[in-house]
């Protein structure tokens, strides 16, 4: 079973890394999303299905920490590196404040308010148009001066790797214990002396953080930034992913992030009809494999492997 | 001016009464279900569209046209019941709370999608109940508008009427008083959840018909009219039909004077949606323990 | 009887002053005054609705009081929040059991180990084991919560009560629902703590087992305390008896 894992793993690594060379631009081009999709799935997976904060604002720090480095960049001239950790900065802080004010609201009002929050920043951006563009766009220097896509996707690989060690630290930690501890039980775990109000906080501000540094690089990827990437919509598709993969794990949100992008694409030419098919694979994961798909697929590998044992043990034992 | 702002208030009433209908519907599904229904905006949104197409391809009379919404949608809602919800009232189910949350959340984005595809995306007008307009003294409001405030009005009488005089009905109020009481006094209790999700999409459906020919039909239309139900009912309604008409009419009649009132008319329609989410934003930070402060549904 | 340490005649542990509750109209606990001091093993008894949960929850920072004061080890802590009294070493169970439930037996003792400052890893897992070897759960420990019996979330309950090292433990209906068996394990395992020197407050509807436990006896009665003294008084007076004989 070890071994299994290992060299799934494993040929997961090395076609992430070699995937360049083994397609054409237009797919390479998917990668570069696929990378931005995996590092904001995950990291509300972080938030809500590890620390059990469900916040449907995501999106709305995506949107925040792109428009936030663009406009920096394109105001101020700082290097863009700089804008996005500029973005981050913002996203972290605002996303403390939304912990903050969030503290006194549990499960669906904490849904609610982020939705409306999500929201109300986007007509923002949509509204405030000799700021942002609004609706026409806003052009956002590039990271890289190529036309290629290959830095893009490296960095994007990089990013990613960087934000799951992160991510992966954090859950193996302490704080990974009281995160999930305030997901189980908030009243537990203050009279565990688990101080709730501070990693609710600290939850927000992580995942908000991850969102800004996602958007950061989606914006100057893509060059033209719309408010649209803070849509419910968009939410609605990250959700999809991390659920889908597994909402409770920041792996399997990241996997399947990767893979329903790459599935979006490969359906393009079903047009709206992929949107559609997505959200009837989300519900139909939330009926029937509530802890996504990968669990899935991992309980039926093991329990083959039991069988295959199980088979192996008797026959020794005649 | 005068004038002006007499019209604004009274469009707001009329808009007031609407929210009021979607929110009586979102607190008969929590006060039943206890989930917050986050595809309540949807079915507000397929109701509209379910009386454009019985109208256009079925040639239905526009006023049918709006009971036949709310019957398909209360038949849609009873469906997304059936085939989605049921785990909410299973012992095995961990977590229900999230589960609402995320499976509620996932079929709003399933209907819009679905309405993208087939109604498009661009705006459509169904045609008007009624032509023509109220015209008295300086008070100009369209019959369709009219019609609308009085119909909404309508549903709401009809949904206490049923509430308390009806078996079925009156079994929902205890259903929604305490879901272990109703058992032991042996009323089947999934029959009402179906009964009262159905019924909650039927008033979203239904007041989703009579916004139709006023503002006319998108599929993202059921956003913000959602918004303003969930502040409603939680500013107001709290299971009281009284209550949530009361707190209706004021975010309503807010929401227009806002917009009439609004400095810069360029952008006052676009931060007209941005009010009501505010709204939302105060109501769930000053009154947070929201719609379960209260079990009890009772309806006066 | 286990020999129990003479209760210090003036350093309270924890005391409640004037100590009022209102949920709405209705006055749930209604100017209190308790003291506890190190060493004791007290019951606290009354009819349901008496206002002792919303006692235990106002005196363990899971609720706060309308009015009154609350020191702990003769400071005030009216007003601070459950996490700060775990800091200060007050302890509590809940009545109806609370437990990290996808949690294993030992990550929900780890919880409130690892919260305390300048706690390691390697010290934390050791006094868990070392705890949940008291409790007899020790084959358990990677079991998820949800998976044991009653009874063993009980203990698990109590254990991670343990993990704070509490001077004074609240035990909310700890013998509710519990089979005879576990009542006696319970009962010793409270008394092998009271004699490594930690204070009990103990509520319960079971008399017969508090009385074989606890030296002395407090009574609510709609919010008030009306008795409050060694168990044989409690047990004559008349308006305890009244406040019962309603029930």
């Amino acid at each position: 079973m070890r071994a299994l894992s290992w060299c799934g793993g494993l040929a997961l690594v090395v076609a992430i890394l070699a995937f360049p060379f083994l397609v054409n631009a237009y797919w390479l081009s998917v990668g570069v999303l696929a990378m931005f999709y995996a590092i904001v799935a995950a990291s509300w997976a972080l938030l809500a299905g590890y620390a059990g904060q469900f916040s449907f604002g995501h999106m709305a720090f995506v949107s925040l920490g792109a428009y936030t480095s663009g406009l920096l960049v394109k105001w101020f001239g700082i290097p863009v590196p700089l804008g996005m950790i500029a973005g981050v900065a913002i996203c972290a802080a605002v996303g403390s404040g939304v912990g903050f004010v969030g503290l006194r609201m549990r499960g669906p009002y904490l849904a609610l308010f982020t939705v409306a929050f999500s929201e109300v920043l986007r007509i923002v951006f949509v509204s405030e148009v000799e700021i942002t563009g609004g609706s026409g766009g806003l052009e956002v220097s590039p990271l890289f001066h190529t036309r290629s896509d290959l830095p893009y996707y490296y960095l994007g690989v990089i990013l990613l790797a960087a934000s799951l060690a992160v991510m992966l630290a954090l859950v193996a930690s302490r704080w990974g214990l009281f995160f999930r501890a305030i997901r189980e039980n908030e009243d537990a775990a203050a009279a565990g002396g688990v101080k709730v109000m501070r990693f609710r906080v600290l939850a927000f501000a992580i995942a908000s953080a991850f969102a800004g540094l996602g958007g950061g690089y989606f914006g100057h990827y893509i060059g033209i930034l719309t408010p649209d990437i803070g849509s419910v919509d968009q939410m609605g598709l990250v959700v999809a992913m991390a659920v889908i993969g597994g909402a409770e794990s920041i792996i399997a949100a990241t996997i399947g992030a990767l893979g329903l992008e790459f599935l979006v694409e490969a359906l393009r030419s079903y047009g709206q009809w992929r949107l559609v098919l997505f959200g009837a694979l989300l519900l139909l994961t939330m009926r029937f494999a509530r802890n996504g798909l990968l669990a899935l697929a991992w309980d039926q590998v093991r329990r083959v492997d039991r069988m295959r044992t199980g088979k192996a043990a008797r026959e020794v034992a005649e | 001016m005068a004038g002006y702002i007499l019209i604004q208030a009274l469009n707001g009433l009329t808009i007031g009464i609407i929210y009021a209908v979607i929110a009586a519907g979102l607190t008969v599904i929590f006060s039943i279900l206890k989930i917050v229904n986050f595809a309540h905006g949807e079915l507000y949104m397929m109701g509209g569209y379910f009386s454009y197409f019985a109208i256009s391809l079925f040639g239905i009379p526009p006023l049918l046209a709006v009971i036949v919404a709310m019957l398909v949608s209360f038949a849609l809602a009873v469906l997304v019941e059936r085939t989605l919800l049921t785990p909410l009232y299973s012992p095995t189910t961990e977590r229900k709370g999230d589960y609402g949350i995320l499976i509620t959340f996932g079929i709003s984005i399933f209907l819009r999608n679905i309405a993208l595809i087939i109604f498009g995306p661009y705006p459509l007008r169904p045609p008007s109940f009624f032509s023509g307009a109220l015209i008295a003294g300086p008070l100009i409001m369209t019959w369709d508008r009219v019609f609308a405030g009085g119909a909404g009005i309508a549903m709401l009488i009809a949904l206490v009427w049923f509430m308390n005089n009806t078996p079925w009905g009156e079994a929902l109020n205890a259903v929604s008083q305490s879901r272990e009481s109703a058992a032991i006094v042996g009323i089947d209790d999934q029959r009402f959840y179906m009964l009262a999700f159905g019924l909650g999409g039927a008033l979203a459906g239904g007041a989703g018909a009579l916004v139709g020919p006023m503002y006319s039909l998108s599929p993202s239309m059921g956003l913000i009219p959602d918004t303003q139900a969930f502040a409603i009912v939680i500013l107001g309604g709290m299971g009281s039909v009284a209550g949530s008409i009361i707190a209706g009419l004021l975010i309503g009649v807010s929401e227009s004077m806002f917009v009439a009132l609004f400095p810069d008319p360029s952008r006052s329609l676009t931060y007209a949606q941005a009010f009501s989410l505010v709204i939302l934003m105060i109501v769930l930070l000053v009154r947070p323990t929201g719609l379960f402060g209260r079990v009890h549904t009772s309806m006066e | 009887m286990m020999p129990v340490p003479p209760a210090a005649a003036t350093a309270c542990l924890i005391e409640a002053r004037g100590l009022t509750k209102r949920f709405g109209g209705i006055i749930a606990v209604n100017a209190l005054e308790f003291a506890v001091h190190p060493g004791e093993l007290v019951g606290l008894i009354g009819p349901n609705g008496s206002g002792k949960t919303t006692t235990i929850n106002m005196l363990t920072g899971h609720s706060k009081p309308a009015s009154g004061e609350i020191y702990v080890r003769g400071r005030r802590a009216d007003g601070l929040a459950a996490s700060a009294f775990a800091a200060l070493h007050v302890g509590r169970t809940f009545q109806i059991t609370q437990l990290f439930s996808r949690m294993s037996v030992l990550e929900n003792m780890l919880v409130p180990g690892l919260a305390r400052p300048h706690s390691t890893r390697s010290a934390v897992t050791h006094a868990a084991r070392q705890h949940l070897e008291f409790l007899g759960l020790a084959a358990l420990e990677k079991l998820q919560a949800k998976n044991l019996s009653g009874g063993q979330q009980k203990l698990l309950e109590l254990g991670r009560a343990l993990m704070l090292d509490p001077d004074i433990l609240f035990l909310d209906e700890p013998f509710a629902g519990v089979n005879p068996f576990l009542r006696d394990e319970i009962i010793v395992l409270v008394q092998k703590l009271h004699a490594q020197g930690r204070t009990f407050v103990i509520v319960d509807h079971d008399i017969q087992a508090l009385q074989r436990l606890v030296l002395r006896l407090a009574v609510m009665s709609r919010g008030q305390k009306i008795a409050d003294g060694p168990v044989a008084e409690v047990r004559e007076n008349q308006e305890v008896l009244r406040a019962y004989a309603g029930i």
